[in-house]
């Protein structure tokens, strides 16, 4: 800003005239004292009387703290205030700019900054971030040139101003002491407004070379050395009881008023940049934005506390519903599983049953045979005990009988053992499994525990015709039971025909990839109409079968993955009982 | 008459050799001579029908091939008549009633008491004897009254059926006189005293002899 220099006593005359016509108190913001600013804003007062001349303009000066309160007592009715102020007192007391201060060589809306200067042999500042921990020196902590535009690139560049600075030491005016300061090494760094550099160099009082600008940028709106963006230049503005009719004549006066002392106005420049200056440094209506009280906080950050409380609320809502569905589906599938587990388990438990049932019941069928088997042991071996003492008791025990009874005895005790160590193997309980198994072998075992048991066994001829090296998995027992049941079966149905027609023989041979076994009669056959019935529960043939032998059968192949079928022989006379049960290729 | 046991024989028929055997061991200690078989084909082979010694036959009546009741028919047919014992198991009563019908003296159930099969033995062989006995006292009076001419046989026939010599004179159209000439004949060849013994005679060389 360039200054023009008025008598005093021209001011004198100014002040005085106030009595005359309507006045206008025109609050000045007299940074540097009431002498500077009068002189100052002299061409402007003049050029409104001059301009309105039903009006009286006066200029009444202030600092920062009348200013304010003259604006809430009503005092004045136009303000002209540096940026800062301005938009604190905008947003205090709604002042309203209606115009902006053009001075030469800048653009209104950009025309104060700031420089932070350093001594140029100081090579470890370079830029603004270069001072932390370092001592500053600046004009005062409300000053918008010579703190606050500054304190805001500090902020920018990761250096707090308020807690990283080494020292910060608020010199107040003139800003020629702060580059004194600097000058002299009492302080590291300097903020003052752009461009007083170039004019204490102008008038000699400092050489450029001896300083360096931090962080320094150049500006086609200002041709001065920066160290941070630009701000619009000083407003004037009315108040909210500043009378609009004036407050229109003014605004049309200044914009007007010619250039006088390289000062003009220009229309009002947005004051957008200090309010987000103010927001960042979180000052003056910002100031708020300090407070971390839980009012503070939400009067900061509200927009995003309702968006968080949505979202927080969308996600319990969410998560509640979730957990909910989760929890009813985890109890429906847990409960479905217990019912399945519950059902296996019953019809596991059934389908032993059956087995053992089954099993039971071709034991009952047996035991006529069976009792009669037991018998003869039993029999002998009572016969041979009793003629002993017989033989005793008439003398003529000889040592020769003693050895053929007991040697007898024994023979036909172990005889008996024999026949009940298979009735018990055949008709215990077991669980299923599944391990290789021969069926071969299974089929002779069958065979023995049939010739066993039956006291007319016909001949029970195994031919095996597997020549692969096949592998079942199967349960053991279970499959012995089957080849039990169709062994008696076929024995039953063909009792009453002659012994050679009653002679059995089972073929084991491969049938594409899996095991074919096959149980062939001689016998009478079935009817036409019996046969497809075979495999239905309770279905029987013998006068005092149960019907349940072929369709347990038919469970235990079908339970290990094979089939079970029945069909007359084509060649000869009787029936073919057959079942395929998979197997697995061994690697020879 | 009366035998010696060792003079008796006993058939056991068994297909198991184990019972077979222990059966020689009890009948043995009697002294009854034992004759194993251990097939109703076997005995067949070898029973006879005439029928010198006492004999019975211990008959398993569930055998393979043929049964106990199949030999029993058979035997029959054969016209060989001996005293069967059955030896059964526990299910077999229904065959057990089968065979007693058809002419079985007795039937053992096994597991048996030994005393009853020597007792049921003893028993069999005894009905043997008797047979026997009563075989040979048929043969000799048949033998005694083949001496008899034929109009003496006729005599006897009306004598021993108590007729008076003149009714038998009346009957045959001969003198009274004649009648009783071949009434002395007949009592000397015959060496009965009384029309009574002849008529015990007839009967027991032909049970129908006087109808």
């Amino acid at each position: 800003m360039k200054k023009s220099f008025f008598c005093s006593a021209a001011l004198f005359f100014l002040i005085a005239s106030k009595a005359f016509g309507s006045e206008v108190a025109i609050g000045v913001f007299a940074y540097q004292g009431e002498q500077a600013a009068a002189s100052d804003w002299l061409p402007v007062i003049r050029y409104l009387n001059q301009a309105l001349p039903d009006h009286h303009f006066r200029l009444d000066q202030f600092d920062a703290i009348g200013l304010r309160q003259a604006i809430a007592e009503n005092r004045v009715d136009l303000v002209i205030t540096n940026p800062g102020y301005y938009v604190t007192m905008e947003a205090e007391f709604g002042i309203s700019r209606i115009a902006t201060l053009d001075t030469e060589d800048s653009h209104p809306a950009r025309a104060l900054g700031s420089v932070v200067l350093a001594r140029a042999d100081q090579p470890g500042l370079q830029s603004l971030s270069d001072l932390a921990g370092k001592r500053v020196a600046a004009v005062a902590p409300e000053a918008f040139g010579g703190y606050l535009v500054a304190a805001r690139e500090l902020l920018g560049q990761g250096v707090d101003p308020d807690s990283d600075l080494g020292e910060v030491r608020f010199v107040g005016l003139p800003m020629n002491r702060i580059v004194e300061a600097v000058q002299r090494g009492d302080v590291d760094a300097g903020i003052v407004r752009a461009c007083l550099p170039e004019q204490m160099v102008n008038q000699g009082k400092i050489l450029l070379e001896d300083f360096r600008v931090l962080s320094g940028r150049r500006d086609p709106d200002l041709p001065c050395a920066l160290s941070t963006r630009l701000y619009p230049n000083w407003p004037i503005a009315v108040t909210r009881q500043t009378d609009p009719v004036l407050a229109k004549a003014v605004a049309r006066a200044l914009l007007a008023m010619p250039e006088s002392g390289g000062m003009s106005w220009a229309v009002p420049a947005d004051y957008q940049p200090v309010h987000d200056l103010f927001r960042e440094l979180r000052i003056g209506p910002y100031a708020y934005l300090r407070e971390i009280t839980p009012e503070g906080l939400i009067r900061r950050f509200w927009p995003w506390l309702l968006g968080f409380l949505a979202i927080l609320t969308g996600w319990i809502v969410h998560t509640v519903r979730v957990e909910h569905q989760v929890h009813r589906r985890t109890a429906e599938l847990r409960e479905s599983l217990a019912a399945r587990d519950q059902a296996e388990a019953k019809m596991r438990e059934s389908q032993e049953q059956m087995e053992h049932l089954s099993r039971l019941s071709v034991l009952g069928e047996l035991s006529g045979n069976l009792a009669h088997e037991l018998n003869q042991p039993l029999t002998t071996i009572g016969t041979y005990a009793r003629t002993v003492l017989r033989r005793q008791e008439s003398g003529n025990l000889t040592p020769e009988a003693i050895s053929e009874a007991s040697t007898e005895i024994a023979n036909e005790a172990e005889r008996a053992g024999g026949i009940v160590q298979r009735i018990r193997h055949f008709a215990r309980k077991r669980l299923a499994t599944r391990e290789p198994v021969s069926l071969p072998e299974i089929a002779e075992e069958a065979r023995r525990l049939i010739v066993g048991m039956l006291a007319r066994a016909p001949e029970v001829a195994i031919e095996n015709r597997l020549t692969s090296n096949c592998q079942v998995l199967a349960d053991g027992a279970q499959i012995q039971q089957v080849f039990l049941n169709l062994i008696k079966n076929a024995i039953d149905a063909n009792r009453d025909l002659p012994i050679e027609r009653q002679n059995l023989r089972i073929v084991i041979e491969p049938l594409d990839n899996r095991v074919a076994v096959h149980v062939i009669d001689q016998g009478i056959g079935l009817d036409a109409g019996q046969l497809p019935h075979l495999f239905e529960p309770f279905f029987t043939t013998k006068p005092d079968g149960l019907g349940l032998g072929l369709p347990i059968c038919k469970t235990i192949i079908e339970a290990h993955g094979g089939r079970l079928w029945a069909e007359p022989n084509q060649d000869t006379q009787g029936m073919c009982f057959s079942f395929s049960l998979p197997c697995n290729e061994l690697p020879a | 008459m009366n035998y010696q046991p060792e003079a008796c024989v006993v058939h056991v028929v068994d297909d198991d050799p184990g019972l077979r055997r222990s059966l020689r061991f009890l009948l043995d200690s009697v002294g009854w001579t034992v004759q194993l078989h251990a097939s109703a084909e076997e005995f067949l082979d070898v029973v006879a029908a005439p029928q010198t010694q006492p004999r019975c036959l211990l008959l398993d009546i569930r055998m393979p091939s043929m049964s106990g009741l199949e030999l029993q028919q058979v035997l029959r047919g054969r016209g060989i008549d001996l005293p069967i014992l059955f030896m059964t198991g526990h299910a077999d009563v229904s065959m057990a009633v089968q065979a007693m019908k058809s002419g079985a003296i007795d039937f053992i159930e096994k597991p048996f008491n030994d005393q009853k099969v020597l007792d049921a033995v003893a028993a069999a062989i005894r009905q043997s004897a008797e047979a026997i006995d009563d075989a040979g006292r048929r043969h000799a009076a048949g033998a005694m009254l083949a001496l008899l001419s034929p109009r003496e046989q006729e005599v006897a026939r009306l004598v021993a059926q108590g007729q008076p010599n003149k009714q038998i004179a009346a009957s045959l159209n001969i003198s009274e006189k004649t009648v009783h000439i071949h009434r002395q004949h007949v009592m000397e060849k015959a060496g009965v005293s009384s029309a009574a013994e002849l008529a015990r005679l007839m009967l027991r060389a032909n049970p129908t002899a006087l109808d």
